[in-house]
């Protein structure tokens, strides 16, 4: 008998120590942040106020471990976590349970968890001041109400009209002032560990901002590149290594995750009507324009930290702009993907917007062509597209993979610098064909006219005319099945392109027959 | 003997002294007594509560306070020696502070004046009328409006209506045998507390190797939290009266072919089980992930595949899907079973840091299963698509490949029915179905390899 009382005393220490206790770590030494694009946007630039993308975060921390049991809460991590992807190493003995915890420090959280309990009501007189305090039982709560049970019955709170609060004796040890990362760690004897705690964040976005000058002759662009990374979240990383991933991995939609229950605490009464007042439902709500005002509140609640954009606007003479910094090394694969460095540690600040140089080619081959389609027969002119074509190879001024985003083309008129247009390019490989669409022209039309037809076959003319004092390069589209096989067509994908030169001031056709399908 | 009989005695003295631990913590008990949660994959979990209830001999009204708020009191059972349950009840009526006035009409209640001059406080009597809009109320002889004046006033009820709770509650009417202390076990399903796996793979290309972590995420959105509780986690999709799944209910088209291995893991029927070693507090609104998975070294390849609809065309080349590869058998693979979830891959940069490189689901894998997990678009591999000739169709897949490295591209052509004939491919492929045809295409570094293929359609 006395073994076994040794043996449970000893079980009773154990437990004790199981018990160790909480170590918060609150700030991170080193961070390293890789930026993801929001996933399913192929081409085009992000949306800084609604970044959809997510990071990649890596955080080096230095914490005391005691000996035994021990829970580590993790503070100041990045508040768009998904707990499923924290992964933490260094370690001495490994995890042995990951906790996110949701339960909020909130008015409606501490009635939640003394309901049924004991908590202080106290009265303040407004005319002595006097105050009165009594032993209150929270009986009903948060939820429609709360009601308390004091000595002389059963009241509901802020329904007097007198001034009462509620005292709690302490702080409960489940509720945290946002949600927390925490993990059951142990440990032989006291330890300082350096753990390295990775995961993913939402709330993060980047793309590229291509700026293009043409060139004085007219056949070159100088192409440079922002890279544009936003955080829209409200924790900032200083001094962090940047990186960003071109290229699309695979990301599933976020699984649910538990939300804090009870939201906001209302202390909602019985019907108050009294004589002198309507009856509420015989008068419509006041329109009030709050919404409105709200959206202006998030707008100026955005500080944008970073180089603000040209402006589409004609920029009069404006003096040549500084020499951008050298750009960022060039990427490195890691896997299928790209990843871009920035040279240098740089601040990420809160709800805020960076960019650094990617990359700068200052003589990249550019062709300018005109493109259209054949789409219907009624022989009106429209307007065909103006296209810059760039061919992304070593003898082409260029040869590096160009990551998704938007591109502003910019030329010099009269030694002012104007705006061409703008076009959103997707991600290209080395050796792809890049095209941007920048602008209508007026002067090069395409005319299609269906002349004649029966059953089976249509026969088409098309014509493009060109109004500039120079000659212009015109590719069609034409999505159908043309018979005889034209052996001068290339074909591309489904469609046949045909390709023209058309001399200044002076027009081109082509006549064909359509086979239609059965 | 007599020590093992005692053991019980001190496993039952442990959680008690656990909570002696934090007594001065006024919000920390819990009326819940040893806890046992099974947990399924679709969300839904059996909860097992061992409790000692103090009872008198014959009838009894017990209520169990503590149990998940989302309790599906249909499927609530209550056993014990000598308990018989003559019925049961779920209340949700909540108490608030209008139902309180609502039910106290017709009966008297207290109202405490305040004199706003001179803080004096009066009371005295009054009977509610109604309350409809506002309270009427009937003072002695007098008719009043509650706070019709706007003055302070407050109102004390004597007594809480009996049928309305803080919390829905369940209760038990039991007839019991004899009186004393009695064990019971309550038992029921609750909804919103369920489990997913999620992977974390670290793949290394140039050795051809993957380290595999599996973690089970438990989500609790019950509104309660389960204290210490042994914890069994059940991997299958048990049926909820939908009767058999449809061929359309989504697959993650994961699994190349079924493994047809057996491991030594406890299962129940079909499904297997992954009890947790040590017990542990489930909290409301908590999201807890516990290790089941740590595997180093597994054999791994990457891949591509590029799959194309019937008569699908591309004006610009289109990205190849990277695929990543790897076995769950116990011959040069994971060596398990793996639970439905999501796996993300991660591959070290230049550094040697881990980046996030994709991530895809899988569904209950079975062990010696061989997988190809499509983790994202390949930036430098890609596949442009072009119909040279309709009726005779002649297809023209341009492969690129701007790595400095040889791929091979599983390239795919779907939709080919029972009868379409290949009279002419300029590499050999497999018609792995009458829909589907794949070919294996080596393409060079920094090149690009063309592969036309003649399909017959018959019509």
């Amino acid at each position: 008998m006395a073994r076994l009382l040794l043996l449970l005393t000893l079980l009773l220490i154990a437990a004790g120590i199981a018990e160790a206790g909480t170590v918060v770590s609150n700030r991170a030494d080193r961070v390293s942040v890789t930026v993801y694009r929001q996933p399913g946007r192929v081409k085009g630039a992000m949306d800084r106020l609604w970044p959809g993308g997510y990071a990649l975060i890596t955080e080096t921390r230095t914490v005391d471990l005691p000996a035994g049991e021990s829970t580590l809460r993790f503070e100041g991590v990045a508040e768009g976590l998904m707990p499923e992807t924290a992964a933490l190493s260094g370690m001495p003995r490994g995890v042995r349970e990951k906790n996110r915890d949701a339960r909020l420090l909130s008015p409606a959280g501490l009635v939640d968890v003394y309901l049924k309990r004991r908590v202080t009501l106290q009265r303040t007189n407004r005319k002595t001041g006097k105050v009165s305090r009594e032993d209150a039982i929270i009986s009903a709560g948060p939820a429609g109400g709360v009601i308390v049970q004091t000595q002389a019955g059963y009241e509901a709170l802020g329904c007097s009209g007198l001034p009462e609060r509620m005292l709690f004796p302490a702080v409960p040890a489940g509720l945290s002032a946002r949600p927390t990362l925490s993990v059951i760690a142990s440990a032989d004897r006291p330890t300082r560990a350096t753990l390295q705690l990775t995961y993913l964040a939402e709330g993060f976005d980047w793309s590229a901002d291509y700026v293009a000058d043409m060139q004085a002759d007219g056949k070159t662009l100088d192409l440079m590149a922002w890279l544009t990374v936003a955080n829209g979240g409200v924790t900032a990383f200083p001094d962090a290594r940047l990186s960003v991933i071109a290229g699309q991995p695979g990301k599933l939609a976020k699984a649910p995750q538990p939300r804090p229950g009870g939201g906001a605490l209302r202390l909602s009464c019985w019907p108050l009507d009294i004589t002198s007042t309507h009856p509420g439902w015989a008068l419509f709500p006041m329109q009030t324009r709050r919404r409105a005002m709200e959206e202006m509140d998030g707008l100026q609640e955005v500080v944008v930290t970073a180089h603000r954009r040209s402006a589409p606007m004609l920029m009069a003479a404006a003096p040549p702009p500084p020499p951008p910094p050298p750009p960022s090394p060039p990427p490195e694969d890691v896997g299928d993907l790209k990843l871009y460095r920035a040279p240098v540690a740089v601040d990420i600040s809160a709800n805020g917007q960076k960019q650094v140089v990617l990359l700068r080619q200052p003589a990249a081959a550019v062709e300018r062509l005109y493109v259209g389609r054949v789409e219907d027969g009624d022989g009106s002119s429209r307007p065909m597209t103006l296209r810059l074509r760039l061919q992304n190879s070593k003898s082409d001024g260029l040869g590096l993979p160009l990551p998704s985003g938007k591109v502003a083309v910019f030329e010099q008129v009269n030694g002012g610098r104007m705006l061409t247009g703008e076009a959103e390019v997707a991600d290209k490989a080395e050796g792809e064909r890049v095209d941007y669409d920048i602008a209508q022209s007026a002067d090069v039309r395409l005319t299609t006219r269906v002349s004649s037809g029966d059953r089976n076959t249509r026969r088409w003319s098309l014509g493009v005319s060109n109004a500039r004092p120079f000659d212009v390069v015109a590719e069609v589209t034409i999505a159908q099945d043309i018979q005889p096989r034209p052996p001068a067509l290339e074909r591309r994908g489904d469609s046949w392109i045909w390709r023209v030169t058309i001399p200044a001031n002076d027009s081109r056709t082509l006549d064909y027959m359509e086979r239609l399908p059965r | 003997m007599r020590h093992a009989r005692l053991l019980p005695l001190v496993a039952a003295l442990l959680p008690a002294a656990a909570l002696a631990q934090d007594s001065n913590d006024p919000t920390g008990g819990t009326a819940q007594g040893d806890i046992a949660v099974t947990i399924y994959n679709n969300g839904q979990s059996l909860v097992q509560d061992d409790r000692s209830l103090s009872l008198s001999a014959g009838r009894n009204r017990i209520e169990f306070p503590d149990v998940s708020a989302r309790i599906r009191p249909e499927t609530v059972n209550l056993s014990g020696p000598g308990l018989s349950i003559v019925e049961q009840n779920f209340d949700y009526d909540l108490l608030s502070p209008d139902k309180l006035m609502d039910k106290a009409v017709g009966q008297e209640l207290t109202l405490v004046r305040t004199n706003p001059a001179t803080g004096a406080e009066t009371r005295e009597r009054a009977k509610v009328l109604a309350a409809n809009g506002g309270i009427v109320l009937q003072i002695g002889s007098r008719i009043e409006v509650l706070r019709d004046d706007g003055l302070p006033v407050r109102v004390v009820f004597d007594r809480v209506p009996p049928n309305l709770r803080a919390r829905p509650t369940l209760s038990v009417t039991v007839e019991a045998a004899r009186g004393g202390t009695v064990p019971a076990r309550l038992s029921y399903l609750t909804p919103n507390l369920g489990w997913t796996a999620d992977y974390v793979a670290l793949f290394d290309a140039a050795t051809g190797a993957m380290d595999m972590q599996g973690w089970v995420t438990l989500t609790n959105n019950t509104g309660t939290s389960f204290t210490n509780a042994k914890t069994l986690l059940v991997a299958g999709d048990p049926a909820n009266g939908e009767g058999r799944r449809n061929w359309w209910s989504a697959s993650s088209g994961a699994i190349d072919s079924a493994g047809t291995e057996s491991s030594g893991r406890e299962r129940l029927g079909d499904y297997y089980l992954y009890p947790l070693p040590q017990r542990t507090t489930i909290a409301n609104a908590q999201q807890k992930q516990v290790s089941f998975l740590d595997v180093k070294g597994a054999a791994a390849r990457s891949t591509y595949e590029y799959v194309n609809g019937w008569l699908g065309s591309s004006t610009e080349p289109m990205s190849a899907s990277s695929v990543l590869k790897f076995s769950t058998s116990k011959q040069g693979g994971l060596g398990d079973q793996l639970p439905a979830g999501t796996i993300r891959v991660y591959m070290r940069d230049a550094r040697g840091d881990p980046q996030f490189v994709g991530e895809n689901r899988i569904d209950h894998t079975p062990l010696g299963s061989s997988m190809a997990l499509r983790t994202g678009e390949a930036f430098d591999v890609k596949v442009r698509t072009t119909i040279d000739q309709r009726w005779e169709t002649r297809m023209r897949y341009t492969i690129s490949n701007a790595r400095a490295e040889a791929v091979t591209v599983d390239l795919a052509q779907q939709g080919l029915w029972g009868d379409t004939r290949v009279p002419a491919q300029s590499l050999e492929g497999r018609r792995v179905s009458a829909d589907r045809m794949e070919w294996s295409v080596p393409v060079p570094a920094n090149g690009s390899v063309d592969l036309t293929v003649t399909f017959d359609s018959r019509y």
